[in-house]
């Protein structure tokens, strides 16, 4: 289904992108992996670069030197790399309140930018940023991470503007609670709320990564070059 | 780099990037083109696409990594975007610095 697509996946040595960049690699694609530390995927066709995607420098570096001279094009991004910390406001660390801003908004606006320069050909380029439940449900606690999660849908939709002259779509698709390890990181109190949200949600259940999957390849498909500027949620929030 | 090289790799950009244009709108490409402000013959996504494209191609090609849209570029009172002569001027500056 993807040969000869490259494809970056951000956050690939764990959850949801480690799943997105095996997907991908089952169907045949080149896989250009980023995240902070090291992958466990052993795969001819991955290629892993290990740097934060909270420096802008890292992430530019990494394009001019490595991915634009070696692979020479992009097909597909799924800006996925995300931190998390769950916290009231007002005893939210500054550190990790910063973080989340560089990591979770600043970061996919850098990698898109950068990618989107390499994609400006006449093969279709498609820009997947993964958003959050959190957007629309507002969870108490998670006020930093829920508005870069919100930013990255504006930013979706505003490169969908400027980057549709290049046949490059812009979309993002809000997964609902996914069984990963950002999940077990918030608290038993948090884990309960969530379980309670989900229970309400048109479709009570959590989500599984084919849920995920289906939406990615909807969105990746060359037959989506109509679709930009969207955000689909899964589990019928909206 | 001398700057009579940095013209023509500059020259040629605009020029491609000219070829694209429909008859109506191709624009005469030399040293006085204006690429940005008053009477400037480009909208601004073609600029956009001229800075990417000297960027990477000073990059990849020519081994000198150079950021042409940082905050020095922007503070400029006259802009390094002016036209093809004040964008080969800021490059060669770049470029020698390093």
């Amino acid at each position: 289904m993807y040969k000869d697509k490259v494809v970056l996946v951000t956050g690939s040595s764990r959850g949801v992108g480690l799943e997105i960049a095996n997907h991908f690699l089952k169907h045949q694609a080149t896989v250009i992996g980023i995240s902070k530390g090291n992958s466990k995927i052993e795969n001819p066709n991955y290629h892993h670069f290990s740097l934060d995607i909270g420096d802008p420098a890292a992430i530019a570096s990494c394009f001019s030197t490595q991915i634009a001279k070696k692979f020479k094009r992009l097909d597909i991004v799924i800006n996925n790399a995300a931190v998390l910390t769950s916290q009231f406001s007002m005893i939210m660390p500054i550190k990790n309140a910063v973080d989340m801003v560089n990591v979770n908004l600043l970061g996919v606006f850098f990698v898109s930018r950068e990618a989107a320069k390499l994609m400006r050909n006449k093969e279709p380029g498609r820009i997947i940023n993964i958003g959050s439940m959190a957007v629309s449900l507002e969870p108490v606690g998670d006020s930093i991470y829920a508005a870069t999660k919100a930013g990255i849908n504006t930013l979706a939709n505003i490169m969908a503007k400027e980057f549709a002259s290049y046949n490059v779509t812009c979309n993002t698709l809000s997964i609902s609670a996914i069984e990963t390890d950002m999940l077990q990181q918030h608290s038993e109190v948090a884990q309960v709320k969530i379980k309670e949200i989900i229970k309400n949600l048109p479709i009570p259940r959590q989500a599984v990564i084919d849920d995920v999957l289906n939406v990615v390849d909807f969105f990746a498909s060359d037959r989506s070059s109509y679709i930009t500027a969207q955000t689909i949620y899964l589990g019928g929030i909206n | 780099m001398t700057k009579q090289e940095i013209t023509a790799i500059v020259i040629n950009q605009v020029e491609q990037l000219n070829d694209t244009f429909p008859d109506a709108q191709k624009i005469t490409v030399n040293e006085n083109t204006v690429l940005f402000g008053n009477g400037s013959s480009i909208d601004s996504l073609s600029l956009v696409s001229i800075i990417v494209d000297l960027e990477m191609l000073f990059s990849t090609e020519h081994g000198h990594d150079i950021s042409l849209t940082d905050d020095r570029a922007m503070a400029r009172e006259k802009s390094p975007f002016t036209n093809i002569t004040t964008l080969v001027d800021y490059i060669f500056e770049l470029i020698n610095e390093k």
